[in-house]
């Protein structure tokens, strides 16, 4: 089982639509793939049409009175399968400071779940938390979606940092440019200037394209509705490199 | 926990039509992408380890897909998935690092995964949604037809079938299906996996090839029929094995060749006087299919061995053996050529087909061999009793400073005891025998391991000399080679101490008491005092 924490400490940037189409891409190549909807916002969850809503919520999960297999739900896809978000995760950090190893509680989870999926995608809530962090532990790669602008290379930064002070061992983060638009003459700069500043910067970049917008309407992957756009092209390039880290 | 999926069979009088208007008072369907044309290839070894161990893998090509699918073989749940990429590989080891190498390698060792039977299947598929327009069961209709792989005559037809794929956290909606149609439909469940189906409809099944010995015979039978079924199987399996080893599949092909032919030439000389004079020829003809498949197979066992030789020696070192390795699998093609020539000379196809036609031929009404009519009851009972008593004579001779020599008597004999005992062993009650049997081969064991080490530390001397004499080899192979050697020899000193161990565990006064009276039933006033 491989663990891809999909992240960036800045919201809005398309992480929700990276987890879900690269998860919908995984599963298509055979791969038993699992969604973790961790943001209390549940925007995965609803695009796969599954409430966002778990028995005993975020409390009963973390103090291990609920197996996280009972709670698993199967998508419209084959081989797709998604742990929907519950709103009581927006109180996690409190639950997770209470447990022992608080910073090691998602991974001990997903433990149990390693001989039942190959992919698991990890779509995380924005900011910095205990939960992020138990994300970087317990994650092997971290997607960070990033919009090619000043503020969004500012979060980064501090990301690098953050990364910096805390012994994260194993963790590989792949940075990738996400909604964008060579419109912008600001886009366009960084893109040209960043790759040489942050050499793990993947090649592939994703548009903006209404399309993305359009998977809410949907309430499915681009795959299903989209399969041909120039946004979809762009997450099969993706999933391809991230291919190569797993 | 996934469910597992759920298959049934349609009879022929209940039309698709009906079905999915029957499951539509109940859910939304809607038509899924999964239509269309799939061809499924199972693949398995030739001995069928992947089936023997409770699985199938099945390599299927859809429509955006091609990947290799590991399944229970009972409930059809999902063990392990890898996409393919590339070509398929034989052997797991090449296959990419994973979970399903990891578990699948000690199933199938050394064996290469061959395709074994194809099915081609025309598929409809259909989601069931609830009120939220949610999958919540998806349903296939499949019709399919199957042929053995490599065969390119026509597919067989299978009955058609109804599969219902669960939707994980959807079980109320499953049940609810499932309810509909073994209650309204009166539709009977079937296995979800289709190889069996698929083989059945071809005229075979899974684990028609076993090497395993495994008669039922009746104490009273005469012993020349007996010995001849013996005989017959272990003919089976040599000609089933001469196919892989021409095409150099892997190594057990001609492992299993060279067992039945060992086990062939023991029982033509442990069970003595059962066939008349005509048979004697086969003895020295069995004797040179043994020689001929010796040179590939010993090379065989320092390539299966090489991964291990390697990881022996300490880390800065181990690139140093490489060359050892392409030195033997350059002989090993060369061997491997000879080897083939003699499998297709006229005297291997007469070979097998003259002891065909001997023992398919009925045993004379009153043969000349005193042993031929005799109760094989009674003389598995005195041969068996016989190479008894010669293994323990060997066996309490020895001690921690006996020659080499002495241990491959004694190796020998206690082979010859196990084959007879293999053979004869449904003569006797399972619960006695077994045992027995188990404490010999690991005796056996142990003395092949004490015997194997001195073999190959010897052997690999020799490659050292003749790599030298071709001229190519360095001398850091040469220091790593001698690492080996050391190492080896040193193995054999514990060897020796682990075989006299096995050896009392054998000659226990148990054991000895227990097959004393196994073997008793026969035994003359004489034999008895003995």
């Amino acid at each position: 089982m491989r663990i891809i924490g999909v992240y960036n400490i800045k919201g809005g940037v398309g992480k929700t639509a990276t987890a879900v189409n690269l998860a919908y891409l995984s599963a298509r190549d055979g791969y038993r793939t699992l969604v973790w909807d961790l943001d209390p916002q549940g925007a995965a969850s609803y695009y796969f049409r599954i409430k966002p809503r778990i028995k005993g919520g975020s409390k009963n999960m973390v103090r291990g009175k609920q197996d996280l297999d009972e709670l698993i739900k199967g998508t419209d896809f084959e081989n797709l399968d998604l742990l929907p978000a519950d709103f009581s995760y927006r109180h996690m950090d409190l639950v997770l400071e209470d447990a022992k190893k608080p910073t090691k509680q998602l991974l001990n989870l997903l433990r149990p779940l390693s001989y039942e999926y190959d992919r698991v995608f990890l779509d995380c809530p924005p900011s910095i938390s205990l939960v992020s962090e138990n994300i970087f532990r317990a994650a092997d790669i971290l997607l960070v979606p990033m919009i090619p602008t000043t503020l969004s290379v500012r979060t980064y930064k501090q990301l690098l940092d953050f990364f910096a002070d805390h012994k994260v061992g194993g963790l590989r983060m792949l940075p990738f440019f996400s909604m964008v638009d060579r419109r912008k003459s600001m886009h366009r700069d960084l893109l040209s200037q960043l790759p040489a500043v942050y050499g793990e910067l993947l090649r592939t970049v994703i548009p903006y394209a209404s399309d993305v917008e359009k998977m809410g309407i949907h309430r499915a992957p681009l795959g299903r509705f989209a399969s041909h756009c120039p946004a979809q092209h762009a997450y099969e390039r993706l999933w391809k490199e991230v291919q190569q880290w797993l | 926990m996934t469910t597992p999926e759920l298959s049934f069979t349609l009879p022929d009088n209940l039309s698709d039509q009906d079905l999915l208007e029957g499951l539509g008072e109940m859910f939304r369907l809607e038509p899924d992408n999964r239509s269309g044309g799939y061809r499924t290839v199972y693949h398995d070894s030739f001995d069928w380890r992947i089936y023997q161990a409770g699985g199938v893998l099945a390599e299927t090509h859809g429509a955006t897909s091609h990947c290799l699918e590991w399944r229970d073989r009972k409930n059809g749940a999902l063990l392990g998935t890898q996409p393919l990429t590339r070509t398929f590989r034989r052997f797991v080891r090449d296959w990419k690092s994973g979970e399903m190498r990891e578990r699948l390698e000690p199933v199938l060792e050394m064996r290469a995964v061959l395709p074994r039977v194809e099915l081609e299947s025309d598929v409809r598929g259909y989601r069931l949604l609830n009120e939220d327009d949610k999958t919540v069961v998806r349903l296939l209709l499949e019709q399919s037809r199957s042929r053995l792989s490599g065969d390119t005559g026509e597919f067989r037809p299978l009955g058609r079938r109804l599969r219902l794929l669960p939707v994980r956290g959807y079980d109320r909606e499953l049940a609810e299906a499932t309810t509909l149609l073994m209650g309204r439909f009166q539709l009977r469940q079937t296995a979800p996996v289709m190889l069996d189906e698929a083989l059945a409809a071809i005229g075979r099944r899974p684990g028609d090839y076993s090497a395993k010995l495994d008669f039922q015979f009746k104490p009273d039978q005469r012993a020349d029929t007996v010995v001849r079924e013996i005989h017959l199987f272990l003919l089976d399996i040599i000609e089933a094995n001469v196919g892989g080893l021409i095409a150099d599949v892997d190594s057990e092909f001609l492992h299993d060749l060279r067992v039945a032919v060992r086990r062939i030439r023991s029982a033509l000389n442990q069970i003595p006087r059962v066939f008349p004079e005509e048979a004697e020829p086969f003895r020295s003809e069995f004797a040179w299919l043994g020689k001929i498949t010796g040179p590939t197979r010993d090379l065989d066992v320092y390539l299966l061995e090489f991964g291990r030789y390697r990881n022996s020696l300490p880390e800065p070192f181990r690139a140093d053996l490489d060359p050892l390795r392409d030195f033997l699998t350059a002989h090993r093609k060369v061997e491997q050529r000879k080897l083939v020539k003699h499998l297709k000379s006229a005297r291997f196809q007469k070979l097998c087909a003259e002891w065909r036609a001997f023992l398919e031929s009925p045993p004379p009404r009153s043969p000349s061999a005193s042993n031929a009519a005799r109760p094989i009851r009674e003389v598995a009972d005195r041969q068996i009793r016989k190479m008894f008593k010669r293994v323990l004579k060997e066996g309490m001779a020895l001690h921690a400073d006996s020659p080499p020599a002495e241990l491959h008597e004694l190796r020998k004999s206690s082979k010859k005891l196990r084959y007879l005992m293999e053979f004869f062993q449904n003569l006797y009650p399972a619960k006695e025998i077994s045992p027995l049997i188990k404490s010999l081969k690991k005796l056996l064991d142990a003395l092949g391991m004490f015997q194997d080490r001195e073999v190959q530390a010897n052997k690999l001397r020799q490659f050292a000399h003749q790599m030298e004499q071709e001229g190519t080899v360095q001398t850091d192979t040469l220091l790593a080679m001698g690492m080996l050697v050391d190492g080896l020899l040193r193995g054999q000193q514990e060897a020796h101490a682990d075989f006299l161990r096995r050896f009392s565990m054998f000659a226990a006064k148990g054991n000895q008491k227990i097959l004393r009276q196994l073997i008793a039933s026969t035994a003359t006033d004489q034999e008895r005092t003995e």
